[in-house]
C-alpha cells in the first residue's frame, strides 16, 4: 500500500530548477531517508510534501489522493524541525496539546493523549517546564512527541539530529527508529549524514542536483551503488578502472596491473573495453607482498581504535584499505592486495565520474 | 597588569556617569527636601514643603493622574499603530525592508521641535486638515484638533512610534520562522497562529516598547507645550514651569520625583501584569 | 481573512503616511509665499529661505549647534569606544552593570537628567554660564549611541585577533590601529552620525542648561514658535532636515555596508 507518492514533482525558483521531476513512492509504515549534500533538493522535497513550498509541476498524493493544492494545516502531517521550533511560551504539556486543540479534540481526551505521548518519549517529569529549561535531547523529544501526538498520517523529519552532540545523536538515532517502528508511522527523514540514513532507514533515497540518483535499501546503496557519485558519497569507495579480458556466460573477466585476473560475476555493461569496478575499503584484504593479486606499498597508516586504515600506493592509484588491529603493517611496507570478486561492484557506464 | 590596563578603559566613562548622572540625581533628591526661599532658588535648611505644596493644591495634584492617563493613551495608540508596522517590516522582502525601516526611523532623524511644529501646521484651526475640510464644505467651524488631549496624544504617538516599533521588530525578527511552520503543520490557521503563537512570543518586545514609550511620553515637554498650547497641563510642564520660570527648585524637584516614582510604580505593575514565565 | 487582509494593508499605509506627514508638511510650508502658515499655500516661493539666510539668530544657532554636536561626538567617540572595548572583552560578570550604567542617560528621562545636571553644576559653584554644563549634557546624550554601535561591531569577537596580530610582531598600538580599528570602523561611523544628529536635535538638555547668550537651534526654534507663525520657522526646519539627510546619505555612501 502506497502512503506517499511523488509524481514528476518539479520545483523552480525563478529559472533555477530545485527539483527536476522527482518520482518516489513511500510505502505504508516505511522509513525513508532523503540523503544528499546541501543544495541537492532534499529539504525542498520535504517542504513540498509538508506544503510550505508550492510545487511548480507534478503531483503529491497521500493514499492516492492528490493533496498538492492543500494547505499545510490540512495535510495531516507531523513535522519535526531542525531547530525543533518548540513554542517558547508554552510548557511541554501545552506544546503537545496545541495540535489536538487545533483539531478540537475534547479536553479530557487531550489530557489523556498528551500524557500518553509524554510517557512514550519519557518526558513525564518535565511536563510543566518551558522549552528553555530543557536540554537539547529533551527538546528534541518534545518536538517528536508534539508531531506524533496528533497521530498524523505521515511523519516528516528535517535534519532533527543536526543540533545535537555526537553521543546524544547516536542515542536519539536508536530512539527515533524504535519509536517509529512501535508507532508504525510512515516516515520521511531528511539528512546529509550517511550514517544516520544507513542505520535508521528501510530505504535510502540519494539525491544530487535536484534529482534522485538512487532509491534502494541501505545495503544496496552501499554495496550496489547506481553510480560512481553515489559510491563516493556513501562511504569510502575505491574505483578501479580495469581492461576487460573477456566476457562470457560466467561473467566479465578483468585484468589487474601485474597480470592477475578477476572474474566479476555481477552483470556489467556490455560493449566496452574497460570496466570501472568499486571495492569498499573493508572488501580488500592485505597480505604479504608475494601472495596478493595486486602489489602495493603502505603510504600512510592511521590507527582508529577498532581497526586500522591504510592508504596503499598501487598501479591502480592510491587505494584505501581497512584491516584488523591484529595485523600490523608499517608505513613503507610492501604488501599484496586481495580482492573478493563476488563483492566487486561494476559501475554502470551511463554516468561518468564527475 | 593586564587587568589594570583593561580597567583603565572604563574609568573615564564610569567617572562621567558617576559624577554627572548619579551624583546629580542625588542632588535632585536632596533638593526636593530643601526649604523654599524668595528671590533665590532655595533657602537654608530642610523641609517637606515641596511635597506638601504638590498634594495640597489640586492644580498640581490633579496633573499627575491626567499625565499618567496621557502617557497610557499614547502608549496604547503607539502599540496599535506600531504592531502591524513591525509585523510588516519583519516579513517584508529585503528590498522593501530598507525603505520601510527608513520611514519608521524618519521621525528620529528630525528634531522633536520640528516634528511637533509639523503637527501644529497639520492640526491648527487654520491648519492643513481644518482648511481642507472647510474648503470641501464638510465643516463650518474648525474642528478642535489642537490645544487638547487629542492633539497631544496624536503628536506624542508620532514622536515616539519608532520607540515602539524598534523593540517589537527586534523581538519579531528573533522568532524562529520554523515556529509558525510548526504551528501550521499542527493544523493552526493564520489568525490562530498570530493569536496563539506570534503575538505571545513577541511579548518581550511589546513589554519593552510600552515601557519605553510610556516613560518618554510622560516626561516629554516640547510636544505638550507646542501642540497643547497652555491648555494641556502635564506634570512635566509644571515641573519646568516651577524650576525655570518661578525659580522654586525644591518644589520643582519634589514634583519631578513624585512623577518619577509614580511612573516607576505604573511600570512595575505593568511588568508584573505582563510577566512572562518562559523567558 | 479575505476582508481582513486589504483592511490591514490600508491601515499600514495610513500609519506610514502618519509617520511622514508632519515632516512633509513642514517642508511644503517652507515654500509658502504668504506671510502666514495658511493652507492651501498662497503660491510657491523661496522668500522664507532668504529671510532665514539674513537672520543672524538662526544662522548662529545652526553654527552653534553644529559645533556643539561635533565636539560632543568627538569626546563620545573616544569614551564610548573605550567603554565598548571594556564591555565586550573585559567586563566579565559585571557586563550587565556596565551596560546599564553607560545606557543610563538614554534610559532616564532626558528632562530629569537635565534638571539634575542644572542643580549639580549650580551646587558645585559652576552654574550654567560656562558652557561646560551644556557640553557635559551633550556628551552624556551621545555616549550611549557610540557605545551601542561599537558593541555591535565587536560582539561575538574576542581579543584573539589582536593577540594573533601581537604574535605576528605588532605592538599593542599597531595591533589596535591595524586590526581593531578597521573592524569597528562601521560601528564608529554609524555611531558618530547618530550621535551628531542626537546632539543636534536634542531639546531637554539644551533647554535647561543653555545658560544665557547664544542657544542651540532647537531652543531658538522653540522660542520663536511660541510667539510666531510665519513660514520662516518651516524654512529653518527644512534646512535642518536637509542637513540631517545629507549627513545620513553621506555616511551611508562612505561607510555603508556593500553586501
Amino acid at each position: 500500500m502506497t502512503e506517499v507518492s511523488l509524481r514528476s514533482l518539479q520545483k523552480f525558483y525563478g529559472k533555477t530548477a530545485a527539483l527536476k521531476a522527482i518520482s518516489l513512492d513511500v510505502n505504508h509504515g516505511e522509513f525513508v531517508s532523503l540523503l544528499g549534500p546541501s543544495g541537492c533538493g532534499k529539504s525542498t522535497t520535504l517542504k513540498c510534501i509538508a506544503g510550505f513550498e508550492d510545487i511548480t509541476d507534478g503531483r503529491i498524493c497521500f493514499d492516492n489522493k492528490d493533496i498538492s493544492r492543500k494547505l499545510p494545516e490540512d495535510r495531516d502531517i507531523g513535522m519535526v524541525f531542525q531547530s525543533y521550533a518548540l513554542f517558547p511560551h508554552m510548557t511541554v504539556t501545552q506544546n503537545l496539546a496545541f495540535g489536538l486543540e487545533m483539531r478540537h479534540v475534547p479536553k479530557a481526551e487531550i489530557a489523556q493523549r498528551v500524557a500518553r505521548a509524554m510517557e512514550m518519549v519519557q518526558l513525564t517529569p518535565y511536563a510543566d517546564r518551558y522549552p528553555k529549561k530543557l536540554s537539547g535531547g529533551q527538546q528534541q523529544r518534545v518536538a517528536l512527541a508534539r508531531a506524533l501526538v496528533i497521530e498524523p498520517a505521515i511523519l516528516l523529519l528535517d535534519e532533527p539530529l543536526a543540533n545535537l552532540d555526537a553521543k546524544l545523536r547516536d542515542e536519539m538515532r536508536g530512539f527515533i527508529r524504535d519509536l517509529q517502528k512501535r508507532v508504525g508511522i510512515t516516515t520521511i527523514y531528511v539528512t546529509h549524514d550517511q550514517n544516520e540514513a544507513m542505520t535508521m532507514s528501510d530505504r535510502v533515497v540519494v539525491m544530487f542536483d535536484g534529482e534522485i540518483a538512487q532509491a534502494a535499501t541501505p545495503e544496496d546503496v552501499y554495496n550496489r551503488p547506481a553510480s560512481e557519485r553515489v559510491a563516493r558519497f556513501v562511504g569510502n569507495a575505491n574505483i578501479l578502472d580495469l581492461p576487460i579480458a573477456r566476457t562470457d556466460a560466467q561473467g566479465t573477466t578483468v585484468t589487474l596491473p601485474g597480470g592477475a585476473t578477476l572474474q566479476i560475476t555481477r552483470p556489467a555493461p556490455s560493449g566496452q573495453s574497460r570496466l570501472r569496478v568499486m571495492a569498499r575499503p573493508e572488501q580488500i584484504t592485505l597480505t604479504s607482498a608475494d601472495l596478493g593479486q595486486l602489489p602495493g606499498r603502505i603510504e600512510k597508516r592511521y590507527f582508529s581504535g577498532g581497526h586500522v586504515e591504510y592508504s596503499v600506493a598501487t598501479d591502480c592509484g592510491p587505494l584505501f584499505v581497512t584491516g584488523p588491529t591484529t595485523q600490523h603493517f608499517a608505513e613503507g611496507d610492501s604488501v599484496g592486495l586481495c580482492f573478493d570478486p563476488a563483492r566487486l561492484w561494476p559501475l554502470p557506464d551511463a554516468e561518468s565520474a564527475q | 597588569m593586564k587587568r589594570f590596563r583593561a580597567t583603565l578603559l572604563i574609568v573615564p566613562t564610569a567617572a562621567l556617569i558617576f559624577f554627572f548622572v548619579i551624583l546629580p540625581y542625588v542632588t535632585v533628591l536632596l533638593m526636593s527636601f530643601r526649604a523654599p526661599a524668595d528671590g533665590q532658588p532655595y533657602g537654608q535648611g530642610f523641609s517637606l514643603e515641596g511635597y506638601q505644596q504638590f498634594f495640597s493644591q489640586p492644580y498640581y495634584a490633579l496633573s499627575l493622574p491626567s499625565s499618567l492617563a496621557l502617557g497610557m493613551a499614547t502608549t496604547f495608540v503607539c502599540l496599535v499603530l506600531g504592531y502591524p508596522i513591525a509585523l510588516h517590516i519583519a516579513t517584508a522582502s529585503r528590498r522593501w525592508r530598507g525603505l520601510l525601516y527608513g520611514i519608521v526611523l524618519s521621525p528620529l532623524l528630525v528634531g522633536i521641535v520640528v516634528r511637533s511644529y509639523g503637527w501644529t501646521i497639520l492640526l491648527g484651526n487654520s491648519g492643513v486638515i481644518n482648511s481642507s475640510l472647510r474648503n470641501l464644505g464638510l465643516i463650518d467651524r474648525p474642528l478642535p484638533l489642537m490645544y487638547n488631549n487629542f492633539g497631544v496624544i496624536l503628536a506624542l504617538a508620532h514622536v515616539f512610534l519608532p520607540f515602539m516599533v524598534l523593540p517589537l521588530l527586534s523581538s519579531l525578527q528573533s522568532i524562529d520562522p520554523a515556529i509558525a511552520q510548526a504551528a501550521r503543520s499542527l493544523g493552526a490557521r493564520r489568525f490562530t497562529i498570530f493569536r496563539r503563537v506570534t503575538f505571545p512570543v513577541s511579548m518581550p518586545g511589546v513589554q519593552a516598547g510600552c515601557i519605553l514609550v510610556f516613560v518618554l511620553a510622560i516626561s516629554s515637554y516640547v510636544t505638550p507645550s507646542l501642540v497643547g498650547g497652555m491648555r494641556v497641563k502635564t506634570t512635566t510642564l509644571l515641573v519646568i514651569d516651577a524650576l525655570i520660570d518661578q525659580y522654586q527648585w525644591p518644589f520643582g524637584s519634589a514634583m519631578a520625583l513624585i512623577l518619577a516614582v509614580t511612573a516607576g510604580i505604573v511600570v512595575l505593575i505593568f511588568a508584573r501584569l505582563t510577566r512572562m514565565k518562559w523567558t | 481573512m479575505r476582508i481582513a487582509t486589504p483592511l490591514l494593508a490600508l491601515f499600514r499605509t495610513l500609519v506610514y503616511v502618519f509617520l511622514l506627514a508632519p515632516i512633509v508638511v513642514v517642508v511644503l510650508a517652507s515654500l509658502n509665499a504668504g506671510n502666514f502658515l495658511t493652507f492651501p499655500p498662497q503660491g510657491l516661493s523661496l522668500r522664507w529661505f532668504w529671510t532665514f539666510l539674513n537672520n543672524d539668530i538662526f544662522l548662529n544657532a545652526i553654527a552653534y549647534s553644529a559645533t556643539l554636536a561635533a565636539c560632543a561626538t568627538a569626546v563620545s567617540l573616544v569614551l564610548g569606544t573605550m567603554a565598548s572595548l571594556y564591555f565586550t572583552r573585559h567586563a566579565g560578570k559585571h557586563a550587565e552593570a556596565v551596560r546599564i550604567a553607560v545606557l543610563l542617560p538614554l534610559i532616564l528621562p532626558e528632562i530629569l537628567t537635565a534638571i539634575a545636571l542644572l542643580f549639580f553644576f549650580y551646587e558645585i559653584g559652576v552654574g550654567t554660564e560656562h558652557k561646560i554644563a551644556l557640553f557635559t549634557g551633550h556628551v552624556l546624550m551621545t555616549l550611549p549611541f557610540i557605545f551601542l554601535n561599537v558593541n555591535t561591531s565587536l560582539q561575538g569577537r574576542d581579543d584573539s585577533i589582536e593577540l594573533a596580530a601581537r604574535t605576528l610582531g605588532a605592538s599593542r598600538y599597531t595591533a589596535f590601529r591595524r586590526v581593531t580599528l578597521p573592524l569597528i570602523a562601521p560601528g564608529l561611523s554609524t555611531g558618530a552620525v547618530f550621535a551628531f544628529i542626537i546632539s543636534f536635535d536634542t531639546f531637554g538638555i539644551s533647554f535647561i542648561l543653555k545658560g544665557t547668550g547664544s542657544a542651540p537651534l532647537p531652543i531658538q526654534l522653540f522660542d520663536y514658535l511660541r510667539f510666531n507663525f510665519t513660514p520662516e520657522a518651516a524654512a529653518v526646519s527644512t534646512v535642518s532636515i536637509l542637513m540631517t539627510l545629507v549627513l545620513v546619505v553621506a555616511a551611508d555612501l562612505l561607510f555603508g555596508r556593500r553586501d
